[in-house]
């Protein structure tokens, strides 16, 4: 496998990126208008902290993008995924606490959340292996599902399509520091999700399904059962990204327009083809967008006199950038094919 | 075409695996696959679709009635609880909210109206092999090109029918190059960066409304008004209602993007553009042999997409809003699934785009007078993508029960012709 012509494009994107973060930050330093103290604030470790809180979103669709991916199955209905359990977790918490769920409820809507999701993967799933459905459209259509399902939920339970605010998971003390939770879990599911991928015989076969199918069934492995396996796990992964959104960081479930997901299920996608389907790296991109989002929230808050709207725009374009450099990446040779076992 | 698809198709599914593929060209050769299904079973497809869809919808409307609390459900039982929704009366009220009174057939045609043109737009890209997610991006901009074109003119021009008639034209003119432009840009990404236009296209639909809104708020914003508009394009640039006495609708509208629905099926069947954009969508390699420059053809289609999408924008600011402003409804992702249903065929838009027209119309009905919330049709919307998603569903249970007589015919087509063929043949490539 010689990946050494994308790798290198990828490390001098990464090196151009690092760059344009730096110049960010420095024309920042240098903008007139803002007092010294206020720019300093901007990258700090509340700003690390928030950043985090932004990336788990993106990592989390991205380690279950990756997963699926490998399998065979492109699963571009993360976005969708995202939605539902974002939506889910605040309806069950609040719909168990009658309005004001304590941190034991909100847990019950975490996990709920997150075995929503897993079902409307297993949907996919079925659609794509059983009923050999297009995956590209059968995808578009779980957002499609997702972007109308959660408003009409949202006004058939609180009458609009934005819930009441509810609060969010405490953080809990971790050694020396304050740990947010869905930002620790994914600071675990990162390096397990790689340790899974190449140092496991489960990993090896995802790999095979998505490479060489017809190798992996001639030694008695089932495709099927592989692919839906990586399908799950990309269900399992957008739930704690989704509900980790909503519970660990905004509290409320807002329906309107793309929803408070607002295209992080996509830039997740972009951001594991930016990290070759490495998890590491599709963390190291996801993380990237991620400082962009909050750099534009900050400069949002510090109340510059740029358009809101305008800086808002800087994740989306930097995605299109990056996928104007990544864009032809070697996915999975058997990637988007159905496979049927030669013992049928 | 769909005699020639299995064929080549064959060959490129056995070329794998070619370390140099990229995500599109999987993409693409899953695109030929649904391309290659014959008309008939295309329509019989998009109706089980939809008959399906209506019936998983009643499920949704069952469940959210029985989640919803309500002074007079229409169902209860001790046990099971009350339902507050009556499917049937939902879908009752459905249909007839689109028709009655006499002014919904006005809305409705409105909706078709510019249904048409976004599903044109989704019908154009994806025969040519891509998938615009952007139409909504490039109707937002398009519809900001026109109402700025046509305020800009309009101080030089006489009132009246002669300086509507420049107005309009202006207009039209502006948001379908600046629709254009905007669809350029994914197809150019593709073209010569490989970027996948999916999410490429949806990412610009953020980018495009982060710009009109900018440049509106900041720039052409009405002094007088508390939102963010742009002021209002004068009456006389309007496109007059003919039949109807309404503001928002024109028959003169619908009958121009129904006669580009004829123009476009023209086009791509009778013009060698249109053939070579057929190609390429079904078989790029073999449309390159043909002489076809392949990124040009990507970057051409693409505008020729967002124009039409810009085109939606235009008659939004000309005929309904007269002006541009924010909460401009989901048009673009609507016309995908006129599009996917009308099986991507420019004349196939038109029935699709109705119902479409008919379900949003009827929509406000149902909040209206039974309260069920009108984002139900978003719901129908995705429902009925997944479900033509899987056509081999469709042939399955028609192959186990064969029931009626229309089922078994698509089995049987499909076996004598295209569909089952390239099953088989992807078959042989699997098993190999």
């Amino acid at each position: 496998m010689s990946y050494a012509e994308p790798s290198r494009k990828r490390r001098w994107l990464a090196g151009l990126a690092a760059l344009v973060v730096a110049a960010l930050a420095a024309v920042e330093l240098f903008f007139p208008a803002s007092p010294v103290g206020e720019i300093v604030a901007i990258i700090d470790a509340n700003y690390v902290r928030s950043v985090l809180r932004l990336t788990v979103p993106i990592a989390f669709a991205a380690l279950g993008g990756i997963f699926a991916e490998k399998s065979g199955v492109i699963n571009i209905g993360l976005e969708g995924l995202l939605i539902i359990s974002a939506f889910t977790s605040i309806a069950v918490a609040g719909v168990i606490s009658g309005g004001t769920p304590s941190q034991f409820q909100l847990w019950i809507g975490f996990w709920v959340a997150v075995l929503a999701s897993v079902l409307f993967a297993l949907l996919f799933a079925v659609i794509c292996i059983e009923f050999k459905a297009d995956q590209i459209i059968a995808g578009l259509a779980v957002w499609l599902i997702a972007l109308g399902l959660a408003p009409f939920a949202s006004k058939v339970i609180w009458g609009q399509v934005n819930s009441p605010p509810v609060a969010t998971l405490n953080n809990f003390d971790l050694l020396v520091v304050e740990a947010n939770p869905p930002v620790v879990m994914m600071l675990i599911s990162v390096p397990a999700a790689w340790y899974a991928l190449n140092r496991t015989s489960f990993g090896r076969w995802i790999e095979a399904s998505g490479e060489n199918p017809k190798a992996l069934d001639t030694v008695g492995v089932d495709v099927r059962k592989v692919r839906y396996a990586g399908v799950l796990l990309s269900g399992f992964f957008s739930g704690l990204g989704g509900a980790g959104l909503a519970l660990g960081r905004v509290g409320q479930f807002i329906g309107g327009g793309a929803t408070m997901v607002n295209g992080r299920g996509w830039i997740g996608i972009t951001a594991y083809l930016f990290g070759n389907y490495n998890p590491l790296g599709a963390f190291g991109a996801s993380f990237l967008f991620a400082s962009l989002d909050a750099l534009q929230i900050r400069l949002q808050q510090l109340g510059y006199n740029i358009p809101s709207e305008l800086i808002g725009i800087i994740p989306y374009v930097t995605v299109v950038v990056v996928l104007a450099f990544v864009g032809h990446t070697r996915i999975p040779a058997a990637a988007g094919d159905h496979y049927e076992s030669g013992e049928e | 075409m769909s005699d020639g698809g299995p064929g080549p198709d064959r060959d490129g599914e056995q070329a794998d695996p070619n370390p140099d593929d990229s995500w599109q060209v999987r993409a693409d050769r899953a695109l030929s696959r649904l391309v290659d299904a014959s008309a008939a079973e295309r329509v019989l497809i998009s109706l089980a679709a939809l008959a399906l869809s209506v019936v998983v919808g009643a499920l949704v409307i069952l469940v959210s009635g029985w989640v919803a609390t309500c002074d007079s459900p229409f169902f209860s039982a001790s046990g099971v609880g009350s339902f507050c929704y009556d499917p049937v009366s939902v879908y009752y009220v459905l249909f007839k909210g689109a028709v009655w009174p006499a002014y919904n057939v006005a809305i409705t045609l409105k909706e078709t109206t510019l249904l048409l043109f976004t599903g044109l737009s989704v019908a154009v890209a994806f025969r040519a092999g891509m998938f615009n997610i952007g139409t909504q991006g490039q109707l937002v901009l398009g519809a900001l090109g026109t109402a700025l074109a046509v305020l800009w003119v309009a101080p030089v021009v006489p009132a009246g029918i002669v300086g509507g008639l420049i107005l309009i034209a202006v207009g039209l003119l502006v948001g379908a190059l600046v629709g254009g432009l905007w669809g350029a840009i994914p197809g150019a990404l593709k073209a010569y960066a490989d970027a996948n236009e999916v999410i490429t296209t949806i990412m610009l639909n953020f980018v495009a409304s982060g710009i009109a809104f900018t440049l509106v708020s900041e720039v052409f914003k009405d002094p007088e008004s508390q939102t963010v508009q742009t002021r209002a394009i004068p009456e006389f640039a309007k496109l007059q209602p003919v039949f109807f006495d309404t503001t928002v609708f024109s028959m003169l509208a619908l009958a121009g993007a129904l006669a580009l629905g004829g123009a476009i099926y023209w086009m791509l069947n009778g013009t060698s553009f249109g053939y070579d954009l057929r190609t390429s969508g079904v078989q790029p390699e073999a449309a390159e042999y043909g002489g076809v420059d392949s990124e040009r053809m990507v970057v051409s289609s693409m505008a020729l997409s967002g124009a039409l999408g810009g085109l939606g924008g235009a008659v939004y600011v000309l005929m309904v809003a007269s002006r541009w402003r924010t909460g401009i409804p989901a048009l673009g992702f609507d016309g995908i699934t006129v599009s996917i249903l009308a099986g991507n065929n420019p004349l196939g838009v038109v029935p699709a785009a109705l119902l479409f027209g008919a379900l949003k119309t009827g929509s406000l009905a149902i909040e209206f007078q039974l309260a069920v919330p009108k984002q139900l049709v978003g719901v129908l919307r995705g429902l009925i993508i997944l479900f033509i998603a899987m056509p081999e569903f469709f042939r399955m249970v028609g192959a186990r029960f064969r029931f009626g007589d229309d089922e078994p015919a698509v089995a049987t087509d499909g076996a004598g012709e295209t569909t089952t063929g390239s099953d088989a043949d992807d078959r042989g490539g699997d098993d190999e």
